[in-house]
């Protein structure tokens, strides 16, 4: 059974319609990509698909429909990464990670010394060890997203939603990251991550959803679809490239013009 | 071992909770009305008299009310992610005020200014967050907007008891409780207030964790399991119904609730459940503080949100300048 389903799904802001119609679904251990350029409805599709955007359509988790479950169900089973988190206060690393727990937690139960070992841990994870007592506010952006990652991986949710979660590290650190997701996908969790680089896509992930003007145009499996089909639904989406394949690797170089 | 971080919060709130505790021993002492140890120790009966109906009650709302003032405004400014917030964003001091008015105007007495300032205090943070449940998203900004309308028709409401009221005895009882004393307050008026305060504090601190989870943006802190709208609707009625029982004994106390926290945060430099207690006691010591000033500089009681405001008014410049607090 899938992780995540969604059908027919429609969203927008207003009279404004962003997303139209769509359709797709998320398996264990599977890493999905989405790319598009920019308004393309990439965050509002993850935030549609975490119920915090008014949609129409259905989202069921692990076959349940969304909406019968309760805001603490959902946060068990869908970890969600904003574009940049909105916590705002000094609060320590190890904090923001500990937040983490709040769903496997009782309203006036605090984390136990486990979970604090294990927040630690993930924060060793994502290579931010021994920094668990800085100030999240001190933190460079892109750590900060390391952070929230920690956060996720703490989770025990099964369907993980990042919303770009890359946009801030380096280029090593983007690689990185995406390695971590995979290996923590292992565990039978699966993630839907929106990202802006294709060539990275084609690289870390196992299903690319490619979206234009709030549709679904395709759908691309790297290392199962041929060259030129990738090259031809990615050209839809940003125009006239090349894709080549060294030493097992996708290279993407955009033309000219 | 504790981390170095927990151990400065600890040092920080012991310190401050020997300031308070010696303010409020210096509060039972100093008054126009002399009151001695061996005068207490001695048997001098009207010594006694005062120093447990009166002196007692007054510290004891100094301490109390001071210190839920500083954790209301601790929760205020963390739950709306706004360093100027304060219970007064949604209208507490305005309904306590409208209420305190027509206490003055159409009863007269102590006990009942009191009744009608928590009534009206109350009325007031239900009138607010009806409105904001209105909004199907629970959106922060709709309470704020509601607290601003329901501001404004509260002072309408006052502008016009204070219009009917006679100049010369109830319109000056009406700005004097304004200006907010201690000196109104007397042992056998206190006790449920202090007892729904204590109340209020007890729950706001076991829901210290689930307060900072809602600093974070709200679709954020959804998915991480907090139902925000009915979350928020408990904290911020927790944390206003324990300012309504301290403003409808003292009536408006200025500052106290908006520079408390910024002092423990300035000091800490966390949110922990250590700088929540650090702002109470601030809170309680600020108020201890100005109560004492209030008594011993005139020749009668001044207003204590005199001494409140001429610390508060600096420190806050202060921090608007120089940024130095973040919430």
């Amino acid at each position: 059974m899938s992780l995540l389903e969604v059908r027919h799904l429609c969203a927008g802001y207003g009279k404004k319609r962003i997303l139209e119609d769509i359709s797709f679904s998320l398996d264990p251990g599977e890493l999905v990509g989405v790319l598009g350029e920019n308004g393309s409805g990439k965050t509002t599709l993850l935030k549609s698909v975490c119920g915090i955007q008014p949609h129409e359509g259905a989202c069921l988790l692990g076959g349940e429909n969304r909406e019968s479950l309760s805001t603490r169900q959902i946060a068990r089973k869908i970890s969600y990464i904003p574009q940049r988190s909105g916590i705002s206060i000094d609060l320590s690393a190890l904090e923001v990670v500990l937040m983490g727990f709040n769903p496997q937690l009782r309203l006036l139960e605090y984390p136990g010394a486990a979970m604090k070992r294990w927040a630690g841990q993930a924060l060793e994870a994502v290579g931010l060890g021994g920094r668990g007592e800085e100030n999240f506010q001190s933190l460079s952006q892109g750590q900060q997203q390391l952070c929230i990652l920690a956060r996720t991986l703490v989770s025990q949710a099964e369907v993980l939603l990042l919303d770009e979660p890359e946009s801030a590290l380096d280029f090593g650190g983007r690689y990185r990251m995406l390695g971590q997701l995979q290996n923590f996908l292992g565990q039978g969790r699966g993630a839907l991550v929106t990202l802006h680089d294709p060539q990275l896509a084609l690289n870390r992930c196992h299903r690319l959803l490619l979206l234009s003007g709030g549709k679904l145009m395709g759908e691309i499996f790297p290392g199962r679809d041929s060259v030129q089909d990738m090259e031809a639904a990615l050209e839809k989406l940003y125009g006239g490239l090349s894709l080549l394949r060294v030493n097992g690797q996708y290279v993407l170089i955009p033309n000219a013009k | 071992m504790a981390s170095a971080t927990v151990r400065t919060d600890r040092r920080n709130a012991l310190l401050a909770g020997l300031l308070l505790a010696l303010l409020a021993i210096a509060g039972l002492f100093v008054g126009k009305f002399p009151i001695t140890l061996e005068g207490l120790l001695g048997g001098d009966d009207l010594q006694r008299r005062v120093f447990l109906t009166l002196r007692l009650a007054r510290v004891a709302v100094g301490v109390v009310g001071g210190f839920a003032l500083g954790v209301a405004g601790f929760v205020f400014q963390t739950v709306f992610r706004n360093p100027l917030a304060a219970p007064d964003v949604i209208g507490v001091s305005s309904g306590a005020s409208a209420g305190a008015a027509a206490g003055i105007l159409f009863f007269g007495s102590a006990g009942a200014v009191t009744g009608c300032a928590f009534s009206g205090a109350l009325a007031a943070v239900a009138a607010v967050l009806a409105l904001g449940a209105l909004d199907p998203g629970g959106r922060k900004h709709t309470i704020v907007l509601s607290g601003i309308a329901i501001h404004a028709l509260a002072q309408t409401a006052l502008m016009c008891l204070k219009l009917t009221a006679d100049p010369e005895r109830e319109l000056a009882s009406i700005e004097y409780w304004m200006m907010g004393s201690l000196s109104n307050i007397s042992a056998h008026r206190l006790g449920g207030n202090l007892t729904l305060c204590l109340l209020c504090l007890g729950v706001l601190f076991a829901l210290h964790r689930q307060i900072i989870l809602l600093s974070a943006e709200e679709g954020e802190a959804r998915m991480l399991g907090v139902s925000v709208g009915r979350l928020r609707l408990l904290v911020l009625m927790t944390a206003t119904l324990a300012v309504s029982a301290v403003v409808s004994l003292t009536g408006l106390v200025s500052f106290v609730g908006l520079l408390s926290p910024h002092g423990a945060r300035l000091l800490n430099k966390d949110n922990r459940p250590g700088t929540m207690l650090l702002a109470g006691l601030l809170g309680g010591s600020l108020l201890c503080g100005a109560d004492i000033l209030a008594r011993t500089l005139g020749s009668s009681e001044l207003p204590v949100s005199i001494f409140t405001s001429l610390v508060g008014a600096p420190v806050l410049v202060y921090l608007a300048v120089g940024r130095r607090s973040r919430v």
